[in-house]
């Protein structure tokens, strides 16, 4: 009946031929970053790319942090399904410490110029109606946390932590493949107890302070578990991504059944349904509430000064149908599912929609002179993708860089025979 | 008088032959017929032929079904049949009618589920022909059975009987209705 322990042993030799792709990959990347630079060095007022350089940083940090909550996930309820698509994962927290390298370019600049990303920073910028941030009660009072030193401070602890936690269920993972001792299965168990709390906490944070203190007027208690929820979603989709991958390269073959594939888009359709309670939750409350302290946040993304509808209503509403009812329906079916080519494509569609929704949160903080948001459609959109590029192709490489060094699946996880006869 | 034939019923010994007997039985062409046994045996529903459940399209017509009675209750309740605004909102709104709606959803889902499973299982049964047979409780132990109803287009005592017997089956026995 199985034939996967039969053709298993010949896929786990580590190939060289992820080297060649590996440094495809960092050519096209920098090629993005040089690009997005260029747009920097040649717009008038470099707010729009700068803020697209935001955008592209915080989409691949959220997978990567997706990813790593999902190998924490796995090694806690103590998973067998995903032993073989953690190793991938794994692999991919190779990224963290590029990505950091990615975020110091914005970290010198708050300190360069304070402000001119995220505007408390400069206590003397003038607010939509009048004065001073410094002057405003509603800085004042958050300024224990909205300062300079603790946003820097914080941001720096975040990846501490993102590449501490990878390093730890890294080294655990790889060591076991040597010596096949159960210990390291029961050292990431003990990981897990630690990193997701300590995950939830600086994902939730670094939301805030990236991302939503960009009107840092507004609340949402909201806020982290939108971010997390899009981690996840974009981590699961990327998976697939990755699967049907190294299934058609011939590596996963006989390794991965439909029952896989089943199962991570039924955690895709899970997360699907999660994003969408989150985000109906804090627009119905704000909605309902009728605050406008809070209202601002979406009128900003609806409607111009004078009443009318600007470009972001209509984001909003592909966001709606995109991110939720069009995977929602397409995830229900089974066929959908385990057909490879139908997976991938609602997994690359899904992540398109998740950097739309990230532009959503982050390009609607650049303002006209009337305090209107500039529009979805200009030029950023431009700068969005070559940051997406840049940034993706250096997180691609640190994968890539990362595959060829262990074994492609954990044969000596004691999980991996449940694994590879992963069944309904 | 004697009882109406209910079918035929084969014993068999072990996981691999009960699995390549189902196998012979299904391209045979039979389709109603079943398997007994002591242990869920992987792949067997593929080795029987049987397609996919049912269930989950009962499930989502239950899953429309509650979001659209959630969306007409509030909306005929609220705009239609006793106007009345509250807390300054419009008189129908998918925005409040939706946590409703929802709930609806996951509760008709529910209700379909269960009720499509029993009756895609022809729930509650409180007798079957197969009862009757004195070695069936070794079917909830150590044995495997196949048993072919004399419903079936295909069945025929004799040819159905030699088919069992060629399939590895034995102690073949015909079952009163």
């Amino acid at each position: 009946m199985s034939t996967h322990a039969a053709t298993a042993p010949s896929a786990l030799a580590p190939d060289a031929a992820s080297a060649s792709t590996a440094n495809k990959s960092l050519v096209v990347g920098i090629a993005g970053l040089a690009v997005t630079a260029i747009g920097i060095a040649l717009s008038p007022d470099k707010h729009g790319p700068v803020m697209s350089y935001l955008v592209g940083v915080t989409y691949w940090t959220a997978i990567a942090i997706g990813m790593l909550m999902l190998v924490l996930i796995h090694h806690i309820v103590d998973a067998s399904w995903s032993v073989v698509i953690r190793r991938q994962w794994e692999h991919c927290l190779a990224a963290f410490k590029w990505l950091f390298v990615l975020f110091i370019p914005l970290l010198v600049l708050a300190w360069m110029k304070p402000g001119f990303v995220w505007p408390w920073m400069d206590l003397g910028q003038h607010i939509h109606g009048g004065g001073t941030v410094g002057a405003d009660i509603l800085y004042q009072k958050k300024s224990g946390f909205l300062n300079l030193g603790m946003f820097t401070a914080m941001t720096i602890v975040f990846f501490a932590i993102w590449v501490w936690v990878s390093w730890l269920v890294r080294t655990a993972s790889f060591t076991q493949d040597v010596d096949g001792s159960a210990t390291w299965t029961f050292k990431n168990r003990r990981n897990a107890a630690i990193g997701l709390p300590l995950g939830a906490l600086t994902l939730t944070f670094a939301a805030i302070y990236w991302i939503k203190s960009l009107e840092y007027h507004w609340f949402s208690t909201m806020y982290g578990v939108w971010f997390f929820a899009n981690c996840i979603r974009g981590a699961l989709c990327s998976s697939v991504i990755i699967m049907v991958w190294l299934y058609a390269r011939g590596d996963y073959k006989g390794i991965l059944n439909k029952n896989h594939f089943h199962s991570i888009g039924q955690l895709m359709l899970a997360f699907t349904v999660f994003w969408a309670y989150v985000t109906f939750s804090q627009y119905f409350l704000i909605w309902n509430a009728n605050v406008p302290e809070e209202t601002f946040w979406y009128n900003l993304r609806e409607l111009n000064h004078d009443g009318s509808t600007n470009q972001w209503w209509y984001v909003g509403l592909v966001i709606l149908f995109g991110h939720f009812f069009v995977p929602f329906f397409a995830l229900l079916s089974y066929r959908f599912k385990i057909t490879h080519h139908i997976i991938r494509r609602i997994a690359f569609w899904v992540l398109t929609v998740i950097l739309i929704d990230l532009c959503y949160n982050i390009l609607p903080a650049l303002k006209d002179e009337h305090g209107d948001s500039l529009p979805f459609l200009s030029i950023n959109l431009l700068w969005v993708v070559t940051s997406v590029i840049g940034i993706g192709g250096v997180c691609i490489w640190a994968y890539l860089r990362s595959l060829p060094t262990t074994k492609l699946i954990p044969i000596k996880d004691p999980r991996i025979g449940e694994c590879l006869t992963h069944h309904e | 008088m004697a009882a109406p034939l209910y079918g035929l019923i084969a014993t068999f010994d072990n996981v691999p032959d009960i699995y390549h007997a189902a196998e012979k039985v299904r391209d045979a062409g039979y389709r109603h017929w079943d398997c007994i046994t002591p242990l869920p045996v992987h792949g067997l529903d593929k080795a029987m032929g049987l397609k996919r459940s049912i269930v989950p399209r009962i499930s989502l017509a239950g899953g429309i079904t509650g979001f659209c009675t959630g969306m007409t209750m509030i909306g005929w309740t609220g705009a239609v049949d006793y106007k009345l605004i509250v807390g300054g909102k419009p008189l129908f709104s998918p925005m409040f009618a939706f946590p409703v709606s929802y709930e609806l959803t996951i509760l008709f889902t529910a209700f379909a589920t269960i009720i499509g499973m029993f009756i895609v299982n022809g729930l509650p049964m409180h007798y079957h022909p197969v009862l009757k047979y004195d070695q069936i409780k070794r079917g909830m132990d150590d044995t495997f059975f196949i048993v072919i109803e004399a419903r079936d287009p295909r069945f025929n005592l004799a040819n159905t009987k030699a088919l069992l017997a060629q399939a590895g089956g034995k102690d073949i026995q015909e079952l009163e209705a």
